[in-house]
């Protein structure tokens, strides 16, 4: 098990290495991907936001520039009839008064003459301006306003064109936010004589700065051409001091430092300015000859806020994602590692279990020939294994000169059949240590096996015992396939219906016996010959066996015959069972089915022996039992004579009986390697004398006379034969 | 191979039972011996139960003929077979024993 362990341990830790690397892959694979999208998405959004910032800069600079051309055409238009009326200044005022009424956009307009001009006054500005619904009449030149100095007066003069003064809270009409653009006038002499301007309201701006609704917290802002905020007072306090912050840190920065060169020279963009740790996008336009900027100023929060959103979704998301993957793969390593740990200690059972089953294998005899000392017998045997490990056996072994053989068949397959196998094979042995009935063997067998009997296997299972002298065997059957017995003809050999051993404790088996003789033989197999099948799903059968049976061969090529038969039938179908073969050729008792032969020693004791083998030999004559004693007597006679006087008393010896069934006649032969002597030589005693005369000896060969029809002697390579032959 | 013997006054009686085969014939000897102490009486074989005999057997029933030839007694076959009658037949042996 440590080694297991071992292996679970490492397997473990590759598991977990490779878990981990996928997890990082995976990671990686939507980090790189949502990084990705990320970038594209921020583009797309900043070209977006660009878009809109460029569309509402373009729509409100026009609506700026359309007041500004209306004011500046307003002035204009007046340029020549303020020269007119240079010479007349009183007249000036109507000037101012037909500039404010004929202009909506206009709220107040002055010709204010250069200083020296008019000899009768020094200074005269007329101012004409809206009050309420009315129009006022006021006039500039007053002590504490030093007109001549003002932007908006000097301005005009020094560069001889319009221009747009810086915005200015007008203190004394309202305290609104105001612009004046002025013009300055000459006379006919070309002189500058004096400067007529328009002023403005620039509370309408209030309509396109501060928050804009393009995004939350976006906001548009103007600023005059010295950077001042272009404000109203009256504007909303929290705003005011909410851009003014921004505007104030933006001041510091060196990007509006920037910003504002590029905003001088006239140019549009934007560029992204950092104020503490809030980016911001700036948009800014120029307004043209005002030289008044405007900008429209998002926090980056906006622009990024909802991808930002989904960023932060889509980032949970991949974290539980990969969060989900790192359990699953926990639970797929740990399932995996202990299905590993199953499989490898299956698969080390297994490999055990195969060796024990090889070892058991190799406890059936697998030499052939199994006994190369002897004639009188053929045997091979083989076993084809499945895959699978299987539960067919056979086994044999020769006690007292007795062939006992076996084959069986496990139901069922793999290990337990196996197992079951080993046990039948070594019960076998057991039994038969002592025992000669094959009824009694199977029945101690069947009784053992079923006691032990816990998962209904069974033992189909064929036990015979071959008598080696005389060639009588007596076999029974427990449900397997009846053997093959090939004598003059090849038939199955008659079995009866016990049941498979295992099955049923207290069974009794019946025994069934058959004669065999010289050159006969035995076929023993399994179902794995008779039904191995081929890609048809035909089997191959009881006849195809008996094909292959015919033809004079040992045991040897007779299994490897069959072999090939059956390989070749079955063709590339798989072998789904074991397949046990068992061949025996009886080469003993080399007597005809009319000939009988027993072998004596030379002991009186002996002669009992004989008895039986009359019977035997009387009984497949089908004679009678007054002949068959007579002739029992008349071998006896011959017989007893051997033994009493053909070998020097206390030296061993033997004789052979063969009886002949010719037509007609019963012939036998006894033959012994003792001392030659012609019985037939001795003389006929008198069997009419007295009692007194009578001799004692001389009467058997007398007997064997009179029976036998025909007795006759002779002396061959060393040995005493004596032929006796009775007509029938 | 079973020899059975039972005397009343002077008359022996001996049951053969069984194989008189050469073994037997061995085996039953000295019972037969000692048979010969009442060989002056009458002794009867009682064949019955007899269901073979060799020419061992028969070599001791002319032992057991003989002694009692010496001492005037007689031995009485009784009860055989018809097989082992044609044995006696063979030998000439009917001539020699008192057959019932």
């Amino acid at each position: 098990m440590k080694n297991v362990d071992n292996n679970r341990k490492s397997y473990l830790r590759r598991s977990t290495w490779a878990g981990l690397m996928l997890v990082l892959v995976a990671g990686l694979t939507l980090a790189a991907t949502s990084l990705i999208q990320y970038y594209y998405s921020k583009k797309g959004i900043v070209a977006e936001a660009t878009k809109r910032a460029e569309t509402q800069l373009e729509a409100t600079r026009y609506r700026v520039m359309d007041v500004i051309d209306q004011t500046e055409a307003a002035v204009r238009n007046s340029l020549w009839i303020a020269q007119w009326c240079l010479d007349v200044p009183d007249s000036l005022s109507r000037v101012c008064q037909r500039v404010v009424e004929g202009n909506p956009v206009v709220v107040g307009s002055t010709v204010a003459l250069v200083p020296g001009h008019s000899r009768r006054y020094p200074l005269y500005a007329p101012y004409v301006c809206r009050e309420a619904d009315t129009i006022a009449f006021k006039t500039l030149a007053t002590a504490d306003y030093d007109y001549p100095s003002q932007e908006w007066f000097v301005k005009p003069l020094e560069t001889g064109s319009g221009y747009w003064s810086e915005p200015y809270i007008d203190e004394g009409g309202g305290e609104i936010l105001m612009t004046t653009y002025s013009e300055p006038v000459s006379d006919r002499y070309g002189r500058q004589a004096a400067v007529i301007t328009g002023d403005i309201s620039l509370e309408w701006l209030a309509d396109f700065t501060g928050h804009i609704d393009i995004y939350p917290n976006a906001i548009c802002l103007m600023t005059s051409r010295t950077g001042h905020l272009m404000m109203s007072p009256e504007q909303d306090q929290a705003l005011q001091q909410s851009v003014a912050e921004g505007v104030d840190v933006f001041r510091e920065s060196e990007e509006f430092k920037q910003l504002q060169q590029a905003m001088l020279s006239g140019e549009s963009g934007n560029a992204v300015l950092t104020a503490g740790k809030i980016k911001r996008f700036t948009f800014y336009a120029p307004i043209e000859r005002t030289g008044w900027f405007m900008c429209i100023v998002i926090p980056e929060d906006d622009i990024f806020g909802s991808i930002r959103k989904t960023d932060r979704i889509v980032k949970l998301l991949q974290a539980l994602g990969l969060l989900m993957l790192i359990l699953i793969l926990q639970a797929l390593v740990r399932s995996q590692s202990k299905y590993r740990t199953l499989n490898k200690n299956k698969e080390k059972i297994e490999n055990e279990l195969h060796i024990a089953s090889s070892i058991q294998m190799s406890m059936i005899p697998q030499v052939f020939p199994p006994f190369p000392e002897r004639h009188d017998l053929d045997i091979a045997a083989d076993i084809v294994p499945a895959k699978e490990v299987g539960g067919d056996l056979y086994d044999y072994f020769i006690r007292d000169e007795k062939f006992f053989f076996c084959l069986g068949d496990v139901s069922g397959k793999g290990i337990p059949a196996s197992l079951v196998m080993a046990v039948t094979r070594s019960m076998f042995r057991t039994l038969s240590a002592h025992e000669d009935s094959p009824s009694v063997i199977l029945s101690n067998l069947n009784n053992s096996l079923a006691a032990a009997n816990e998962t209904d296997m069974f033992v189909t299972f064929f036990l015979g015992v071959l008598n080696l002298t005389d060639g009588h065997l007596t076999y029974c059957n427990a449900g397997h396939n009846p053997p093959m017995i090939l004598t003059d003809s090849i038939v199955t050999l008659p079995v009866e219906a016990n049941l498979p051993l295992g099955v049923l404790k207290g069974m009794d088996f019946v025994e069934q016996e058959v004669q065999m003789h010289y050159d006969d033989a035995l076929f023993l197999y399994t179902d794995g010959l008779s039904e191995a099948e081929n890609l048809a799903h035909e089997q191959f059968g009881v006849y195809r066996i008996e094909a292959a049976l015919h033809g004079r061969k040992n045991a040897f090529d007779h299994l490897k015959n069959m072999q090939k038969h059956v390989t070749d039938f079955v063709g590339n179908a798989p072998q789904s069972d074991d397949l046990t073969m068992l061949f025996l050729h009886y080469l003993g008792c080399e007597t005809t089915a009319s000939e009988h032969r027993i072998t004596l020693d030379n002991e009186v004791s002996q002669i009992s022996r004989l008895a039986s083998f009359m019977d035997d030999v009387c009984e497949n004559t089908g004679l009678d039992s007054g002949v068959a004693m007579n002739l029992n007597l008349a071998i006896e006679e011959a017989v007893t004579n051997v033994v009493l006087y053909a070998y020097p008393k206390g030296t061993h010896g033997t004789v052979d009986i063969t009886a002949v069934k010719n037509d007609g006649s019963l012939e036998f032969t006894i033959t012994d390697g003792g001392v030659p002597f012609d019985p037939t030589a001795a003389p006929e005693p008198d069997i009419s004398a007295s009692v007194e005369d009578r001799p004692i000896g001389g009467l058997g060969i007398h007997l064997v006379r009179t029976i036998m029809d025909k007795v006759s002697y002779e002396y061959k390579d060393g040995k005493n034969i004596l032929t006796l032959i009775k007509n029938l | 191979m079973e020899v059975i013997i039972s005397k009343e006054n002077k008359l022996v009686t001996a049951a053969l039972v069984g194989r008189l085969d050469t073994p037997a014939s061995q085996e039953i000897a000295p019972q037969i011996e000692s048979l010969k102490a009442d060989a002056a009486g009458t002794i009867v074989l009682d064949c019955s139960q007899l269901s073979y005999i060799s020419s061992s057997g028969l070599r001791i029933f002319l032992s057991l003929r003989k002694a009692a030839a010496e001492k005037g007694g007689k031995v009485i076959v009784r009860n055989i077979s018809n097989e082992i009658r044609s044995v006696f037949m063979m030998t000439g042996f009917l001539n020699l024993f008192e057959i019932q």
